[in-house]
């Protein structure tokens, strides 16, 4: 069963990369360490909900809608808040502030959506693809299909587009690209509002897998720590690889050491990946180390 | 508009000082009978606290609201619950415990989880009041020797007795039964307890499997299962990973005749989720609102329940029903003990006896509930409803075994 | 925040904290029960803060990861009580603690040198993931009980109520813990770790031994957290890893040094307070609400005062002086 193992792990993987990414482009451009960013993967998958539950749309048509108010949420947040705090105070504190946001949310979701798991299920939340002897249930293969996609239109973006290119230059030289007329205060609140979309999408993915509630926000803001230093911070090739790693761990350690050791070996790694090599395997450190 | 640091911090500063005179609010006015204590509203265990917290308030409702609250001793009392969020942290339960205490409350209602639970008894223990409760089934809480803590639920290693009477009786008999146990406290002992008496019995117990408190995956339990092939599951897990389970195993299309989520399956959302799915799904089930109870003050258990619909949003779970009888339990203590001394009632409640609307109350010398009584039937979704199918005495419909497969579901 | 050179000397920040800690230890005798418990929070989560600022406030080293030594302390004392049973209980007690602490200390030495080269950011999620990785394992290996629980024995003496006998033995060790950071901050050590948060590299370059400094004061930082845990720990009396490796005990430890002021003694010792007072007094009573609150309150607490009460006093003493000498002139 080997195979199989291997393939929920990389379908696994994919979930966990796309809920990193957005919290590994903030980290990497901006400095920031969002710790709010597992509350709005949540909103998103809370949207996708009430979408399909009040207005019957499915989750995949919703996720272009979802990403972009997660974008103007993001966007906004930037600009009011963060950039208030880096600008008055320092990076670690607005670790801080994004943590009292994070309370904030999980309170408001449960004032909003009740503390009761919610579970986004669709009419084919239930059928399986097989190949040969391997059987992968579909939601769970249209979660990995729009992770991939996503991020490699992320990367096309970041590669390709003049917006992306100045997103690169800022995250390496902020001073440059200011003289070099880029708006920096514009390009940081249009990474954020990425960061938020990517958030959101993985929220959506994640509700079409399994059920949520609101404390599963600090799960899966401690998951995109451990993706991003897998990986390495700042690129979606990173995210993707860091994800899909930590995917296959889990999968593998529940079956070769026990159902119950996966996270305990999640941690143990991120220690492990720290001390030998921090930057992640992709390298690419920007901010947040120096 | 200008709000610059300093007016912000001088509002701060004047919001922050205000309230700390205003607390001395003397608990036991003349006519209404304070009972205090805790619910978990925020944090993991948020969802059974509300159910529990409704319970309680629909009962206090009922009490003031219906019957112009209760006599005890010629007088008339009206009932007032004072409840605080532990957001399921000990220090802070133990904490606001010691508030009502201080504030002369005489009775308590404990909270959710035994490690809030636990510390929560103890305090309450020494100052020899009595405290009902219906979220700590753990064995640690009734090897303490404490004498005032009640429980609507026997203790967990103790609860799954029937469900394990249940599979010794199964036509065929199973060949292999699997468990898969979260890793907290009370999963652990209750399918520990299960397990053991399971083996007295002589049940083929073969595969034993933990699984971290919470899940995002279950792929590695669905490959067990794929390859091990048990003809039963039982999974002690808590609603959410309950679910996951199941979708998961459903959406890999596999298999077990007897599939058993001892939580999960009991809530309307759950059942919902999983659409025609659910049906033939087994767990535990400690109570329905079509049992032939009475009540003393709902008149039965179907009039609890119909009370409770017309006056809450939230759909009925039996911690609902469990935590309104814990109230019930009290108001019978008090009535019999003919007097609101704690040591008193506490004496009646260790006496208890009698029919409500959640079954017979009747508790072990230890303080959790006689398993007899208030031990759990098996449970199953059937056509969509939650049905008790075992023992047969208090069965509402015939059980289902095997059930029907996904693909059959599908169809 | 650039308190280079600390106001007053050693003996002075020494008496002051004895005479705090008298009128503390008197606070009891007119409290209610609830008050003292309210109190044991406080002098809890100040005993935390202080024992993080000996390595975070110092050295700018943040830590994401104490409750890894609050809930190892906690439980290496309670699984040696469990392991000999039979003790009286204050030599158990003792041996428990005395055990915990070298435990974490030792733990921390072992993942001192690594973990220490990291900076910044780094080295607060590698703290991160170091506690959870010991909630992990606590939880999940069965001989370690994490899942189950352990109960620990009862050290209150007779006649003592307990809630002030723990009171009182909390307020003890952070006395302990504030006097070795008041000593830490006047040692040759503690101005070499205020050197190391101002530039590292530099501070190396004019010879300070910063990689010994940092892990000495990793380890002390250690210790006197399992000491804090310990006590913690007897005094709820019965624990699983979910009451001790609480997310809280990291982030919140950062809350009240900003609150108060970053790198100070007394700032922790404020912000505890403060918070104390406003999440489990003034919130106490809102049933589903609170965390919004409390997550509001960090969150203008950042904005509004970066520098923490600390840094709004220093300004306005700024400011007098400043003013004083113009009028001088």
């Amino acid at each position: 069963m080997t195979l199989q193992t291997l393939v929920d792990g990389l379908v696994l993987g994919g979930l966990f990369s796309l809920a990193a990414v957005g919290f590994s482009l903030l980290f990497g451009v901006l400095g920031v360490v969002n710790l709010a960013h597992g509350a709005f993967v949540l909103i998103g998958g809370y949207a996708a909900w009430t979408l399909l539950d009040r207005f019957g749309i499915d989750p995949l048509l919703a996720l272009p809608l979802i990403m972009l108010g997660m974008f103007c949420l993001g966007y906004a947040f930037q600009r009011t808040v963060i950039q208030w705090a880096t600008k008055r105070a320092s990076l670690l504190a607005s670790m801080l502030l994004t943590f009292g946001f994070a309370l904030m949310i999980r309170n408001a979701l449960v004032l909003v959506y009740s503390p009761d798991f919610k579970s986004v299920t669709p009419s084919y939340a239930f059928d399986s693809l097989s190949f040969g002897e391997v059987t992968v249930g579909l939601t769970r293969v249209a979660a990995l299909l729009v992770s991939v996609v996503l991020l490699a239109l992320l990367a096309a973006m970041l590669r390709f587009t003049s917006l992306g290119r100045t997103i690169r230059a800022t995250a390496q030289q902020e001073q440059a690209a200011a003289l070099c007329g880029v708006n920096i205060r514009h390009v940081f609140a249009l990474t954020a509002g990425v960061s938020a979309a990517f958030a959101g999408a993985a929220g959506v993915a994640i509700g079409l897998v399994m059920p949520f509630s609101p404390p599963d926000e600090t799960l899966w803001t401690i998951n995109a720590f451990v993706v991003v230093t897998l990986g390495g911070i700042g690129s979606p090739a990173g995210a993707l690889v860091g994800g899909l790693i930590l995917g296959v761990i889990n999968t593998m350690t529940a079956e070769l050491v026990g159902a119950a050791f996966p996270n305990a070996m999640m941690f143990l790694l991120l220690v492990l990946m720290l001390v030998v090599r921090p930057a992640g395997l992709l390298g690419n450190s920007f901010k947040g180390s120096r | 508009m200008k709000i610059d640091r300093r007016t912000i911090l001088k509002t701060i500063g004047t919001a922050v000082a205000m309230p700390a005179i205003g607390r001395s609010a003397q608990a036991q006015a003349t006519d209404t009978i304070v009972i205090g204590g805790s619910v978990p509203l925020s944090g993991r265990a948020a969802e059974t606290g509300l159910n529990v917290n409704n319970g309680y308030l629909a009962a206090q409702k009922f009490i003031n609201e219906e019957l112009n609250g209760i006599e005890v001793d010629g007088k008339r009392y009206k009932i007032d619950i004072r409840l605080f969020d532990d957001a399921s942290d000990p220090a802070r339960a133990s904490t606001l415990i010691q508030r009502h205490l201080d504030d002369g409350v005489q009775f308590f209602l404990g909270s959710f989880g035994s490690n809030i639970v636990l510390p929560t008894a103890a305090i309450v223990e020494r100052a020899g009041k009595p405290m009902m409760q219906t979220g700590g089934a753990s064995d640690q809480i009734y090897t303490q020797g404490y004498k005032n803590i009640f429980c609507m639920f026997p203790r967990a290693s103790r609860q799954l007795y029937n469900t394990i009477e249940y599979f010794a009786s199964l036509k065929p008999a199973p060949k292999s039964i699997m468990f898969a146990m979260a890793n907290d406290a009370f999963s652990k002992t209750l399918a520990e307890g299960a397990i053991a008496f399971g083996k007295q019995k002589g049940l083929p117990i073969n595969d034993i499997i933990t699984l971290p408190e919470n899940i995002t995956d279950a792929s590695s339990l669905v490959n067990q299962i794929r390859g091990k092939k048990p003809d039963v599951l039982l999974a002690t897990t808590h609603d959410q990973n309950s679910l996951l389970i199941a979708r998961q195993l459903i959406s890999s299309n596999v298999d077990v005749p007897l599939l058993y989520l001892s939580l999960g399956p009991q809530l309307k959302s759950f059942r919902d989720a999983l659409g025609n799915f659910a049906n033939g799904l087994f767990f535990q089930q400690f109570w329905d609102e079509r049992s032939p109870y009475k009540d003393a003050i709902f008149g039965s258990a179907q009039g609890f329940a119909s009370y409770y619909g017309k006056h809450f949003k939230r759909d009925m779970a039996y911690h609902t029903a469990s935590g309104a009888a814990c109230i019930v339990a009290y108001v019978h203590a008090m009535k019999a003990a003919n007097s609101l001394d704690p040591a008193k009632v506490r004496e009646k409640l260790a006496a208890l006896d009698v029919e409500s609307l959640y079954g017979r109350i009747k508790f072990t010398p230890e303080g959790d509930g006689d398993p007899l009584h208030l031990g759990s039937t098996v449970g199953q979704v059937l056509k969509g409803n939650a049905e008790v199918v075992f023992p047969e005495a208090s069965r509402t419909a015939a059980p289902t075994y095997p059930a029907p497969t996904w693909a059959q579901k599908r169809g | 925040m650039k308190l280079f050179v600390s106001g007053r000397p050693a003996w002075v920040s020494i008496g002051l904290t004895l005479a705090g800690t008298a009128l503390f230890a008197l606070l009891p005798l007119w409290l209610s029960p609830y008050g003292v418990r309210v109190g044991q929070l406080f002098v809890l989560a100040a005993g935390l803060a202080v024992a993080w600022t000996v390595l975070g406030g110092f050295s700018g080293y943040w830590s994401f990861g104490n409750a890894a030594f609050v809930g190892t302390g906690a439980f290496t004392a309670a699984l040696l009580q469990l392991a000999l049973p039979g003790w009286p209980a204050g030599s158990a007690f003792a041996l428990a603690l005395v055990v915990a602490m070298l435990f974490n200390g030792l733990l921390a030495l072992a993942i001192a040198w690594p973990i220490l080269r990291l900076r910044g950011i780094y080295f607060a999620i590698a703290m991160l993931g170091v506690s959870q990785v010991c909630f992990e394992l606590v939880s999940n290996i069965d001989a370690l009980r994490g899942a189950l629980g352990v109960n620990l024995i009862d050290i209150v003496p007779k006649g003592v109520r307990p809630e002030r006998f723990y009171y009182w033995a909390l307020l003890l060790a952070t006395l302990i813990v504030v006097l070795v950071a008041i000593m830490v901050r006047h040692s040759k050590l503690g101005y070499g770790l205020l050197a190391i948060r101002e530039d590292e590299d530099t501070a190396r370059m004019l010879g300070v031994p910063t990689t010994r400094y940092k892990m000495i004061a990793f380890v002390i930082s250690a210790m006197l957290t399992a000491m804090m845990g310990v006590i913690y720990a007897h005094n709820l009396g019965y624990i699983t890893a979910n009451s001790v490796y609480r997310g809280d005990f990291n982030l919140n430890v950062i809350v009240y040094s900003l609150l108060g002021g970053m790198g100070t003694i007394i700032g922790p010792i404020v912000g505890a307070g403060i918070m104390t007072y406003v999440t489990q007094v003034l919130l106490g009573d809102l049933l589903d609400t609170h965390m919004f609150i409390t997550g509001l309150l960090i969150a203008v607490l950042v904005l509004a005062a970066p520098n923490g009460l600390y840094g709004i006093y220093d300004n306005h003493r700024l400011r007098m002086r400043r003013r004083k000498q113009e009028a001088q002139r």
